[in-house]
């Protein structure tokens, strides 16, 4: 039977990666006998096989748990700076969130980021240390840092270990007795928010929903707002944690909804359901967003061929990925593929490593760029693709997509993170200190400079110790331009890139000396250049070839010597050619790594 | 019909050179006596196999032949007269490692039969020889060639190897300058290549010995056409320069795709389209005849496109060329006109920069 209202508690966990959040959900299931010993494994929630090699968990998932007679709905939260907009949606599903803190290593930015957006949300923070096990573990240090940040008392900061399960019961406790009962009235017309969707080859696509007024019964024919679409819906339930049919979900409860649709883009993430009809409520619920790319990368099958297996993939990966995009693209260097836009780089490479993995698929992938807005005149042009930048600056000004970024570091590191953002375009907003050793730093950053391998140069200036979180903060003028890389005279649009003016120079450097390297000698010399329209910026010269030839070929040498020239004939087939240059796959592939550079120097 | 080759494969070595991966052991001289009593057994096994063919070569490689001693040898060889039909006025080689021969003992194994000597000296200087990891020193190439002489050999040939860490384009032209200062008949002149199962494979792959620089070696072997050239010897392979008469005919018919049968340890064999080659180590070589078998390790059946491959790159090493007839004009036009290659009256045949570039040329005409 339905739990009183009253009864119910909804809440989440904000953590930083490695924190320990499913390791606590673990003990959770156990402790309040959703889970049998028997059937219960590490990391129970985190379903999906590349959530789990990653240590990331992507798709929300909530879980129903009884405990001393409360119905506890854990709603789980991406936790990547790529999902802000899915963090969002799950926090307004939940009244409360604990805040876990390794004992060790105290807050990052991410926790933080997603903390602010729990407590702009209203919701009830509970604050917990986790790893107080550990021999590392502070935590009368922490607990001072996360009391500070919240403006609490020390003593309100509950201390656990998740791996050992000390401390849990009491953080259950807490969770019942300061988190509010939601609220909301069981015949009012149906708002019921869709938190997560998730696309399963038998039953569609399936939807995970909190109520926040109304009731909706298990089989009823249903209407998403902002996609006007209807559908019978065929199943609601709970998960607890498998999947249970129920006859309703009241107001207050967190289930599961089978759709009835086919695709997912037809139940986004953050819209509302009501009932199709006169029983309709008339309103959404507030903060339906569309998702939105905010990285492009070209993507291009290794083997030509493969072309058509490439759009099948990305159709199929669509039915359960909502956030992916992608429009057919013509290289010439790279021949047929598509330009994908991805929420971030996360987003980017689990789809890429899904490509691979799962549609056995080799790809060769441009580096990621973002989008730009192109001014000529009246006209504005939307560009994913540097290859389409009108080139030379044929236009009045272009605008690039800018971030609010968030970095906590120790205080010792202020310096090199000021001089890392200083060469990304950054401008500071503000600083606060969270405690004497840890500073909290807001820069607004072009995205187009995230995007480049700021994440890895921030971890090795800071030894690991900073982390990163940010929000898309509109767009701004820049000075751009478009810098072609030419082989022979013939430019290779695989490797054109928008990049600030006084970095064109050095971006054109560096790819010219880095194709040099990965670009086999030919019978002639090769010119790579980088050119900015019809201005040379930077060149490097492939030296012809002068000797391939094996010095020895007697009675013994022969057969072997055959096998080598039929192995170099196929490698010979397999390379691409730009004007009269052959480029091995793997020189695109190489090329076209964005920290490569980084990593060199 | 096309007369063959006998190749007699002796393993054994005073030491193993660093660039060297062929089957050749050093310290294991105690096999000596029986690996030579397996020799003849092959040779007895395989003969009647080419009955009716008839032999213009024979060649002793190694390893180093001439770590045996003269009288086996001679042994071997009457062995071998009397299995094969060879030619009376055969071309009968020994290669020779400077440290192991003396004048008695050239004569002894010119008394025996054998017609051609090849020297291997490599260098004429000490510091690339201690790179190569040779044991011998220049004075004793200069020694054995004069022994050889002496001892009556009209057919000389000296090995020479470029290239090696250390090596500079200059050294190179005293090596060569020193080389025709002996006037040899024939010069091979190799550009070192790293094996990697070698003890300089290892070095390089370690980071401790920089790889050959091709283009340096590019130079070198330039330099090599042009000061053999001018000193008379005919470019007549990639790696081989003889006075006109001298040029080998045993690996000339490696080139010339006629067929040789192989004997010792990892040999290989080929007629008709068919190669087979021997187990490669000595001591399971010398079981398998124990036992009355042919030794043979393995083999391969040429389809029409692999012998075609093979005819291509074999005979463009060689001045006879290929007919440019095999190929669509535009296959080979542009390496004429970028002078890789000579069209002699629809004969192609690499220049030198061409045989430099052989593997783009074989693999741009037959693709």
């Amino acid at each position: 039977m339905a739990t009183d209202i009253s009864h119910i508690r909804n809440f989440c966990i904000v953590a930083h990666i490695d924190h320990g959040k499913s390791t606590l959900a673990d003990r959770m299931l156990e402790l309040t006998h959703t889970v049998d010993e028997r059937t219960m494994r590490a990391q129970y929630l985190d379903r999906m096989e590349l959530e789990r090699e990653r240590g990331i968990t992507i798709k929300a998932q909530a879980v129903r748990l009884f405990h001393e007679g409360y119905e506890l709905n854990l709603i789980d939260t991406p936790g990547h700076v790529d999902f802000t907009y899915e963090v969002s949606r799950s926090l307004a599903a939940c009244e409360g969130a604990i805040l876990l803190v390794d004992a060790a290593q105290g807050l990052e930015a991410q926790t933080l980021a997603n903390f602010h957006l729990a407590r702009d949300a209203g919701l009830t923070i509970v604050p917990a240390l986790n790893k107080i096990d550990l021999p590392a573990a502070e935590p009368a240090k922490r607990a001072d840092e996360l009391a500070r940040l919240l403006d609490t008392d020390p003593d309100r900061i509950l201390q656990v270990s998740a791996k050992t399960g000390e401390g849990v019961p009491e953080l259950l406790k807490a969770v019942i007795d300061r988190v509010d009962p939601p609220t909301g009235e069981a015949d009012a017309p149906l708002q019921a928010l869709i938190f997560d969707s998730a696309f399963d080859t038998y039953r569609g696509v399936i939807t995970y929903i909190r109520v926040k007024q109304g009731t909706l019964p298990s089989n009823s024919r249903i209407k998403m707002f902002a996609t006007h679409v209807t559908s019978e819906a065929e199943e609601a339930g709970v998960m607890a944690p498998e999947a249970t049919p129920v006859d309703a979900l009241g107001p207050g409860e967190v289930g599961y909804l089978v759709t009835g649709l086919k695709d997912v883009h037809q139940a986004k993430v953050g819209d509302t359901i009501t009932l199709d009809g006169k029983h309709g409520a008339s309103e959404p619920l507030p903060g339906y967003r569309e998702p939105r790319p905010m990285v492009w990368s070209g993507l291009f099958p290794a083997e030509g061929g493969d072309y058509s297996e490439l759009r099948e993939a990305l159709d199929k990966l669509k039915l359960s990925d909502s956030a992916l995009v992608y429009e057919p693209e013509t290289s010439q260097a790279l021949g047929f593929g598509f330009r994908v836009g991805f929420l971030g780089l996360l987003h980017m490479d689990i789809v890429r490593e899904r490509l691979e993995r799962e549609f056995g698929l080799e790809l060769i992938a441009t580096a990621p760029n973002v989008e730009f807005h192109v001014f000529k005149g009246d006209h504005e042009t939307i560009v994913h693709n540097p290859a389409e930048m009108p080139p030379g600056g044929d236009y009045d000004r272009v605008e690039e997509p800018i971030v609010y970024a968030t970095i906590i570091t120790p205080a010792e590191y202020l310096g090199a993170i000021f001089e890392l953002c200083q060469a990304r375009r950054g401008e500071m907003v503000d600083m606060e200190y969270l405690t004497p050793e840890r500073v909290e730093v807001h820069y607004v950053l072009p995205l187009a400079e995230i995007v480049f391998d700021f994440f890895d140069q921030l971890k090795s200036k800071t030894r690991g110790f900073a982390s990163l979180d940010y929000e898309p903060y509109g767009f701004q003028e820049a000075k751009l331009v478009r810098v072609d890389v030419l082989l022979h005279g013939e430019p290779v649009d695989a490797f054109s890139s928008v990049v600030h003016r006084d970095k064109a120079y050095q971006y054109g450097k560096q790819m010219t000396e880095r194709l040099k390297e990965l670009i086999p000698r030919q019978l002639f010399d090769v010119a790579v250049q980088a050119s900015i329209g019809s201005k040379i910026i930077a060149r490097e010269t492939v030296k012809a070839k002068r000797k391939d030839v094996l010095a020895k070929c007697y009675g013994g040498d022969i057969t072997r010597k055959r096998k080598l020239l039929e192995t170099q004939k196929k490698g010979k087939e397999r390379m691409r050619r730009v004007g009269r240059v052959d480029v091995p796959q793997e020189a695109f592939i190489a090329a076209l790594r964005v920290d490569e550079g980084a990593k060199r120097k | 019909m096309t007369a063959a080759g006998i190749y007699v494969h002796i393993p054994f070595c005073l030491t193993r050179c660093g660039y060297c991966d062929f089957n050749a052991y050093a310290g294991r001289d105690e096999l000596k006596p029986s690996y030579l009593d397996s020799l003849s057994k092959e040779a007895d096994l395989a003969s009647p196999g080419w009955d009716g063919q008839g032999f213009a070569s024979v060649f002793l490689g190694g390893g180093t032949p001439t770590t045996v001693e003269p009288v086996d040898l001679r042994a071997l060889l009457t062995r071998l007269r009397h299995r094969f039909d060879l030619d009376d006025d055969a071309e009968i080689t020994i290669e020779a490692n400077p440290d192991t021969v003396t004048e008695v003992s050239l004569s002894a194994l010119l008394d025996a039969g054998f017609t051609r000597i090849s020297i291997g000296a490599q260098s004429f200087d000490t510091k690339v020889l201690a790179a190569l990891e040779r044991i011998h020193e220049p004075a004793s190439v200069r020694a054995a060639v004069g022994a050889a002489r002496r001892a009556g050999y009209r057919n000389l040939s000296l090995d020479l190897i470029y290239g090696a860490t250390g090596e500079t384009l200059d050294s190179w032209r005293r090596t060569l300058d020193e080389t025709l200062a002996l006037a040899p008949d024939h010069i091979s002149a190799y550009a070192l290549t790293i094996e990697p199962a070698t003890s300089l494979g290892r070095k390089v792959a370690a980071g401790e010995t920089p790889a050959p620089d091709p283009d340096l070696q590019a130079d070198m072997f330039m330099l090599a056409c042009e000061t053999l050239g001018d000193a008379g010897y005919r470019h007549y392979e990639i790696s081989n320069w003889a006075r006109p008469g001298f040029e080998c005919v045993h690996n000339l018919g490696y080139w010339e795709r006629r067929p040789y049968v192989g004997l010792g340890a990892g040999a290989h064999s080929y007629r008709d389209d068919v190669r087979w080659w021997n187990v490669r180590p000595p001591e399971t070589y010398m079981e398998m005849l124990g036992r009355g078998q042919l030794p043979i390790g393995g083999s391969e059946s040429l389809e029409p496109s692999d012998a075609y491959l093979e005819e291509v790159f074999l005979k463009l090493r060689i001045l006879e060329g290929v007919p440019s007839s095999w190929f669509e004009t535009d296959r080979y036009e542009r390496f004429v006109q970028s002078g890789l290659l000579t069209d002699d009256l629809g004969t192609l045949v690499p220049t030198e920069r061409g045989m430099l570039l052989l593997n783009e040329l074989v693999l741009g005409l037959t693709a």
